[in-house]
């Protein structure tokens, strides 16, 4: 079993010197302009991770969006005993998210409709999205925010932000249409994805323990 | 120059990542070494992109060598399922000190080994 073990382990020694020796051709790397051009961008970063490592982001939504799923689940089985303690209002805090969140949801939509020609894109804009949630949350207390903003509704909302990913990415690599069109919906979905989902783990994390 | 920084830093994030990691007991500590040893690589990924005198890799930026765009898009998928991971992993947590009432490594394989204290 050792000695099996060790000949696994020298063959995978082996195989990446192998692979680094540049026995093998290299296959050519087109340049990030060639590409930008290609998928209509210019943030180089952006049209590779819509364009042409799209696969690696659709799987890496799927997966933040099952770990959301997991911590609702998880933090749903547990019952807590104690009842939560209301949360202290306070007028700066309220005065603060009022001023506030206007700025930050409209940066936020600037940052995803943006993010195919400079620094941004859709995952910044559902963190800056998922902040101003924070801040609500600092502001009115988590319950109150939950009741008001209709949990279920952005739960079906976050489904459909998927389910919206999935066919755009499937009628995109179908067609072969590219265009920066498409990058922008796709940043947006992402935005609201990733916005729902940093909602979702404040809202169960701070109602299991009462604070925020 | 920078791009060496850099790696020299990585590489120390991820040995203080790792050194929390196995000596602390402390679960939720664990969690916190594991993230940052995740920052260590992911901090090496942006090192590995560095060109000396480059410009970000977006087009029109002006001459001159851009930055590699690959890494910083595989750090993308990186930072975001480290989040998700992270938020998981304390989800567990927070069962484990809700059943077992400790945090505490050693302590929970002592009480596996002689059997969980009933309530």
């Amino acid at each position: 079993m050792k000695a099996l073990a060790a000949v696994a382990l020298l063959g995978l020694v082996a195989l990446l010197a192998l692979g680094v020796s540049g026995v093998f051709p290299r296959p050519a790397v087109p340049s990030g302009e060639d590409i930008a051009a290609a998928w209509g961008a210019e943030n180089v970063v952006a049209a590779i991770i819509l364009g042409v490592r799209l696969w690696d982001t659709l799987f890496e939504i799927l997966v933040y969006a099952m770990t959301m799923v997991g911590v609702k689940l998880g933090l749903r089985l547990l019952r807590w005993e104690r009842p939560l303690p209301p949360v202290a209002e306070t007028p700066l805090l309220r005065r603060s998210a009022d001023l506030l969140l206007g700025p930050i949801v409209v940066f936020a939509l600037y940052v995803a409709v943006s993010g195919h020609l400079g620094p941004g894109g859709g995952f910044p804009a559902g963190a800056l999205l998922g902040t101003a949630l924070l801040l609500l949350a600092l502001a009115k207390g988590v319950e109150r925010l939950s009741a008001e903003i209709h949990e279920p509704t952005l739960e079906w909302a976050e489904y459909g932000a998927i389910v919206a990913i999935l066919a755009l990415t499937g009628a995109l690599l179908l067609v072969g249409r590219r265009g920066s069109a498409h990058l922008i919906a796709a940043n947006l979905l992402i935005a609201l994805e990733v916005a729902i989902g940093a909602w979702v783990v404040l809202h169960r994390f701070a109602s299991s323990r009462g604070e925020v | 120059m920078e791009g060496l920084a850099a790696v020299a830093l990585a590489i120390a994030l991820v040995g203080i990542g790792f050194w929390t990691l196995i000596v602390r007991r402390n679960l939720i500590w664990k969690l916190l070494g594991l993230n940052v040893a995740a920052g260590g690589a992911i901090l090496f990924l942006v090192a590995l992109a560095h060109r000396p005198g480059a410009r970000p890799p977006i087009v029109g930026l002006g001459p001159g060598p851009s930055a590699d765009p690959l890494p910083h898009a595989l750090v993308l998928t990186a930072i975001v399922i480290d989040f998700a991971t992270l938020a998981l992993a304390l989800v567990y947590v927070v069962f484990l000190t809700e059943h077992r009432h400790t945090q505490d490594v050693r302590r929970l394989e002592r009480d596996e080994e002689r059997g969980w204290p009933q309530p």
